[in-house]
């Protein structure tokens, strides 16, 4: 299977723990660029020869439904038992299935959380946010700019755009698109107010540095690992990497679920990995074995372990070694269970791009919100009828 | 073996090569063009006719990208002419340590794209990158910009990385250019009493048109494909304000596995920058012919 280059020795003891258990089996990772993007165009252009060369497909959540649908994954709902699907993340395991079939088992889950400076609150006496009302006052209390930011997020016209855009919209009680009856809610005021509240943080008087519009997840990590942020929107990586040893931000940094108008946790929006069974594969049988020991508990431990992410297995993120090592799963766990995923749908790419676009034009004062999302909800609309079977046709 | 046969003999492996590395992709990508992709149950490929070609008339997004593109052509290619012809100028004459120079000024040439579009994007960050330091510290700025944050400046930017890695190309063409003009010309201008400017206007210009043509058409093709640099530096970005003609097809082959709907843009794309060239091209050999 293809994996990243930077997760080889993530992956490596869990190959060696599974070719001793199965010695006739032999796992071969195959280092792909880092980039999910390039990984993405590599499994297609190899899935679309019909080439063998992976048995296994290392899948982000949103490739799922267009690789189902493209033909090129084997469904796997009669190799698992009921209750071993029970055991994972039950979000994270919907994120699996297209048209009713499972194609994917979650192999690492991931999440949207609002991290902050906790001296900083402390300091000021201010309370975490549970609003973005609050969210926003106490970053404008607490930020001096240029030197200090309000606010880091992800802006740059790409996918984690989507995903935090997706959690400030479910906070303010909107949606997207629904998977199941294909209604499109971009226009609504809801969705229009989501956007005005981004495009409000920087604009006029702004909580986000002017650059955040071209920020992915690591330029605005960094702003917030040099101290010059507030808050930050991103995934539970990032804490890690603010507790390592030298980090100025050591016993500084709280989590906490993304905020909403209502001021009940947030949703954040799902993210993660998981694996699938390439249709050409001519092991399909170990595949599957090698899936059932990547997501069993101990094959979930050795891959928390290696790599610090968060297991995609309820028993996982509770086991004492994996908490001592990284105290965020207790949080995490809760936070999990509010997450959203993003609809899966097999033109998800398109419909991603078209929301994109209009979000990164209103960002960028090239439009209003109520007009990029008018339009964006048009065109989502108009790609999703063609989907459908058309009557008489 | 007659002599006509064994050419044909010598010049079949080349035609072959042709044959199967160009001709039969691009007469695929024509074929696909032709199609309808469908995701269902697996993609399926049925016969579309002119639908593709139909769907780019009203497709805002394409046109977006054809001006993108155009913009980006016009801007990098005139700078770099202007800039590639003021270079060769100067590594043209006697001086001491020219050798050196010569290849210093092709270093950034010599750069993998998708390396230096990564330290574009850094360098024009809005919190970390040395362009805004600069221009604070200078007194220029007083605010951080964020260069890629908008659309013009992030066109720009994008220029910038073309213009400065590609002007050592036209630099090296024109130079080449220059080496194959007389000296005997320029010294008969000379004794004829033309100033420096009335030579460089009326003789070594004029001399230097084929090398030119060849640069300026090598460059348009290319900066008309650009893809890594966009995709590295803006992703299309802010708001599909930069999205190349080739990134829009690079999406649909690629993310929305539209083979068909990719193809037709590729194929439309192409048509529609070769008209351009093809009147340069005419107007050059007219030139010539006069």
């Amino acid at each position: 299977m293809l994996v990243p280059a930077s997760e080889r020795e993530v992956w490596s003891p869990l190959a060696e723990a599974f070719e001793r258990a199965q010695p006739r089996a032999r796992v071969e990772l195959v280092e792909g660029p880092n980039s999910t993007d390039l990984r993405e165009s590599l499994y297609t252009a190899t899935l679309l020869a019909g080439d063998d060369s992976f048995d296994l497909v290392l899948m982000d959540v949103t490739w799922a439904a267009k690789f189902a649908a493209a033909g090129w994954l084997v469904a796997l709902d009669e190799d698992f038992r009921r209750e071993e699907l029970a055991a994972l993340l039950p979000q994270a395991l919907a994120a699996g299935r297209y048209a009713g079939r499972l194609y994917r088992l979650p192999t690492r889950s991931d999440v949207g959380v609002l991290y902050y400076r906790r001296d900083w609150l402390a300091e000021a006496g201010h309370e975490p946010p549970r609003t973005f009302a609050q969210l926003e006052r106490t970053a404008r209390a607490l930020q001096r700019p240029p030197q200090r930011w309000g606010f880091a997020w992800q802006g740059a016209q790409y996918e984690g755009l989507v995903c935090f855009f997706l959690e400030v919209l479910h906070g303010h009680g909107g949606f997207w698109v629904d998977p199941a009856t294909l209604e499109v809610g971009l226009d609504r005021p809801e969705s229009v107010a989501a956007l005005e509240f981004l495009a409000a943080a920087r604009g006029g008087q702004p909580i986000s540095p002017p650059g955040v519009t071209t920020y992915k997840e690591e330029e605005s990590r960094r702003l917030f690992q040099d101290g010059r942020a507030v808050f930050l929107r991103n995934w539970p990586y990032a804490w890690r990497l603010s507790q390592a040893d030298g980090s100025p931000l050591v016993g500084k940094v709280g989590v906490q679920a993304v905020v909403s108008v209502s001021g009940r946790p947030g949703a954040g929006t799902l993210g993660g990995w998981g694996l699938g069974v390439s249709r050409f594969s001519r092991q399909r049988e170990l595949a599957v074995e090698f899936i059932r020991h990547a997501v069993s508990l101990e094959g979930q431990r050795a891959l928390a372990r290696a790599s610090g992410y968060v297991p995609a297995r309820a028993e996982a993120m509770a086991d004492p070694e994996l908490l001592a090592a990284n105290p965020l799963l207790a949080t995490l766990t809760s936070i999990h269970q509010s997450a959203a995923a993003r609809p899966a749908l097999p033109r998800y790419a398109v419909a991603s791009d078209v929301l994109q676009r209009g979000l990164s034009a209103a960002l960028a004062g090239m439009a209003s919100a109520a007009q990029a999302l008018g339009l964006a909800a048009r065109e989502t609309r108009a790609l999703l009828s063609g989907a459908r079977p058309r009557p008489g046709s | 073996m007659s002599s006509r046969t064994s050419r044909l003999l010598l010049l079949a492996p080349a035609a072959l090569l042709v044959t199967v590395v160009v001709g039969l992709p691009v007469l695929r990508v024509l074929q696909l063009s032709l199609m309808r992709a469908d995701l269902d149950g697996g993609i399926s490929l049925a016969w579309g006719g002119l639908d593709a070609y139909a769907r780019l008339w009203g497709d805002a997004r394409y046109w977006t990208c054809l001006r993108n593109t155009a913009v980006f052509t016009g801007a990098s290619v005139a700078l770099e002419t202007a800039l590639g012809v003021a270079f060769a100028l100067v590594l043209h004459q006697r001086f001491h340590g020219r050798g050196a120079l010569r290849a210093l000024v092709l270093l950034p040439w010599a750069l993998p794209t998708a390396v230096m579009a990564l330290a574009w994007a850094w360098i024009f960050n809005d919190s970390f990158g040395v362009a805004n330091d600069l221009l604070r510290r200078l007194g220029v700025l007083e605010r951080p910009v964020a260069w890629l944050g908008e659309p013009a400046t992030a066109m720009a930017v994008l220029v910038l990385a073309d213009v400065w890695k590609t002007t050592p190309f036209v630099a090296l063409v024109v130079l080449a250019g220059l080496q194959g003009i007389p000296e005997g010309v320029l010294e008969a201008a000379r004794v004829d009493g033309l100033t420096a400017w009335q030579r460089l206007r009326h003789v070594t210009l004029p001399l230097l048109t084929p090398a030119l043509l060849v640069a300026v058409v090598f460059r348009a093709i290319q900066a008309y494909g650009a893809f890594d640099l966009v995709y590295v530096i803006t992703g299309g970005g802010p708001g599909g304000s930069t999205e190349t003609v080739s990134l829009y097809a690079f999406q649909h082959y690629f993310r929305y596995l539209d083979f068909a709907y990719g193809s037709a843009v590729a194929v439309q794309g192409v048509l529609l920058a070769l008209l351009p060239l093809a009147l340069l091209l005419r107007w050059a050999r007219r030139r010539e012919a006069r």
